[in-house]
């Protein structure tokens, strides 16, 4: 009845399976110098969930992003991405190959409006912008999202941060994405904007995005997460299922009063996270 | 939104067309500039300009002078020149603020996931700010509400204004709810369980208009039922009644969080559903088993039909002790419809002892998930428009005795709205 994951797996083997992980990584360890950022971490996403990466600062969370970002090359391990093993030189290929990440500074123009941040690199027409059809392209993927932005043609400068966030992630949408990594998004917003922003990853996931969310915020991780992923020092230190994870073991693992061994399918974690 | 709008011919549809428009722009946003709106709608500034000045006149909607990027701007709301209230919806996993004129016309509505067992202490904290945002974003403040409704996932002590039992929402345990929402917003508030809301939200606004015994029951991670009886919510003498959830239907079952075993909850209860399917690494949330089920996984509705049929089974014994004329259903786990309704109409139908000619008609509520927010919004209405020593007299624990002047002054044109 249950699988972990591997070889074996029923649902593992064919790379367009639904239900199959759209991204693997399997002993991924990168260092920076003498710093051993990351040491033999396995990790699977899978469609339509919300996998949270939390653990202390230096834990190895943003590196393990960067790694799918295309932003570090690993020092060892694979990525298989929808069932075939790819390396992701940069950034570029990271997004051809259906990973968008939305970083922490969200990376908007504060003297663009909206439209020509969201279509920034990608713009439609040929010498002539054709500024119709990027508009009307915004106008749907913002009501897609039921982003509360009163007008496309404001400037980024003038949002407001829960607005900037969702601007920040409909960019990242365009192209349809298997894979969206967001990097602590609710930091520094309000908490109408939290709100908006958490609603924005229900609704990414029920669209079947895989969402990788890093996050400080316990009461955010726990209200939206299906899986929560513990870093520390490099290592994996906990993995988490959603209606037996509690806020104790959680903040335990961090902080490595909980010391779960490495490589430990999920299914057993799952269960022992119900003591 | 422009498809099904567009009318053909006359200048007085295409107006008419526009004002649903504008109408509906408002309501989402809560309050715009006239400009935004131009914007949004894709009207001119000409047209709004009109259209918002004539339903201004009309009374549907409020402008007030602002300023928008240093320029002067004209901030338009709907109007809500009767007073507002709000309903405050914890579910076990979500949190969804409604807020309304005492016509039951929602000017702002929020809703946000929570994490499972939340702590009431923040979850409180995160209602003011939210109220405090929405307030201000249809030009009214904290002083404007008249009542605020809390409908909460867990039987509620009326007398001691406290979660009835511990343990079951173990983050609200020992919490006074009323008086610690009360002390921070400084607005009268009145709690109920989130089953006894919803039933009232349906009896008022929902399929259980018109009808005076009529049994709500709430099928989600919990299982819950308000009863309405004699056109009444009925609470029991406490305000535990309705606790459907915990009828044992199988003496050896599960063990429920109750601490007895085979408790319907426990059984058919939102994660004992999630439980029996979940067999991957990943994680799995209600939503995804009705989803799964509608698009005809069978083990998922294999599931939910025998959820179905056990929680029938505590339906019909129900349905015996009280002969409701409708039963509704509610929750999330509504939402699979059919697939939940079906098992459940048959074994309601099969043990009524009067006969299936006598079985209750089982729906699907109409609010969905906002039933219970609804509710609470009327809990509150229903509370502003009785005389204070009345609303002491009736509700012991609840503090109701917050009579401001301005309560007052607002409770005879506020019963004049609620009667028609």
């Amino acid at each position: 009845m249950s699988y972990s994951f591997g070889e074996g797996a029923p649902y593992n083997s064919a790379g367009g399976d639904p239900r199959g992980p759209v991204v693997s990584m399997r002993g991924i360890s990168k260092s920076f110098g003498h710093v051993q950022a990351l040491r033999n971490v396995d990790l699977d996403l899978y469609p339509g969930e919300v996998v949270a990466l939390v653990g202390d600062n230096g834990a190895g969370k943003s590196t393990l992003v960067k790694i799918l970002a295309g932003v570090h090359p690993q020092d060892a391990g694979t990525v298989t991405f929808e069932g075939r093993q790819v390396s992701i030189p940069s950034p570029a290929a990271s997004r051809e190959l259906g990973i968008a990440t939305v970083f922490q500074d969200l990376a908007l123009c504060d003297n663009l409006d909206v439209v020509a941040n969201l279509f920034l690199g990608r713009e439609v027409g040929g010498a002539v912008l054709d500024e119709e059809t990027m508009e009307r392209r915004s106008w749907e993927l913002l009501r897609q999202l039921s982003a509360r932005i009163p007008s496309v043609r404001m400037r980024a400068a003038t949002l407001s941060g829960g607005q900037r966030q969702t601007v920040a992630i409909a960019r990242s949408l365009i192209g349809d994405p298997r894979v969206v990594i967001l990097d602590e998004p609710t930091a520094a917003l309000g908490i109408a904007q939290t709100a908006e922003v958490l609603n924005l990853i229900e609704l990414l996931r029920e669209r079947g995005h895989c969402v990788v969310l890093i996050s400080h915020n316990m009461a955010d991780v726990q209200a939206v997460a299906d899986r929560v992923i513990v870093l520390r020092l490099g290592r994996v230190n906990g993995r988490f299922r959603a209606p037996a994870m509690s806020y104790e073991d959680i903040i335990a693992s961090i902080t490595g009063v909980l010391n779960l061994e490495e490589g430990t399918p999920e299914d057993d974690i799952g269960e022992r996270g119900s003591l | 939104m422009e498809a099904h709008r567009r009318t053909p011919g006359s200048q007085t549809s295409l107006r008419e067309a526009n004002r649903g428009r504008i109408v509906d722009a408002v309501r989402k946003y809560g309050g715009l500039s006239q400009i935004e709106l131009a914007g949004l709608t894709g009207l001119s500034p000409a047209t709004v300009s009109n259209i918002v000045k004539e339903l201004a006149g009309a009374g549907v909607l409020n402008t007030t002078p602002g300023t928008r990027s240093g320029r002067r701007a004209q901030n338009v709301t709907l109007a809500h020149g009767l007073g507002l209230v709000a309903g405050v919806h914890f579910s076990t996993r979500h949190l969804r603020i409604a807020v309304s004129d005492v016509a039951y016309t929602v000017v702002a509505e929020t809703h946000m996931p929570l994490a499972k067992d939340h702590r009431a202490d923040n979850e409180l904290d995160r209602v003011t700010m939210l109220l405090d945002d929405m307030l201000e974003s249809v030009g009214a403040a904290m002083i404007d509400l008249l009542a605020v409704g809390v409908a909460i996932p867990a039987a509620f002590d009326q007398r001691t204004g406290m979660i009835a039992r511990r343990g079951v929402l173990r983050g609200w345990d020992g919490v006074e709810v009323a008086d610690v929402i009360q002390r921070r917003l400084k607005r009268p508030v009145f709690v109920d369980t989130d089953a006894n809301a919803s039933a009232l939200g349906e009896l008022r606004l929902g399929a259980a208009r018109g009808k005076d015994d009529v049994v709500f029951v709430d099928v989600g991670d919990r299982i819950g039922a308000g009863l309405v009886l004699n056109g009444r919510v009925y609470s029991g003498h406490g305000g535990m009644a309705g606790e459907l959830g915990h009828t044992v239907i199988q003496e050896d079952g599960p063990l429920c969080e109750c601490g007895n075993r085979g408790c319907v909850q426990a059984i058919a209860g939102g994660e004992a559903l999630i439980q029996r399917l979940q067999s991957s690494g990943r994680g799995a949330k209600l939503q995804d088993v009705i989803v799964r089920a509608m698009t005809g996984e069978s083990d998922s509705v294999r599931a939910i039909a025998d959820a179905g049929t056990a929680i029938g089974i505590a339906t019909a014994n129900l349905c015996n002790l009280l002969d409701p004329e409708r039963i509704v259903v509610g929750g999330e786990l509504a939402r699979s419809g059919e697939l939940l309704l079906g098992p459940m109409r048959r074994e309601v139908e099969r043990a009524i002892v009067a006969g299936t000619r006598f079985a209750p008609e089982i729906v699907q509520g109409q609010l969905g998930v906002n039933a219970s927010a609804m509710g609470a919004v009327a809990l509150a209405v229903d509370r502003i428009s009785i005389q204070p020593e009345d609303a002491t007299a009736a509700e012991p624990g609840v503090s109701a005795g917050v009579a401001s002047s301005v309560l007052a002054a607002e409770r005879s044109t506020a019963r004049e709205v609620a009667a028609e």
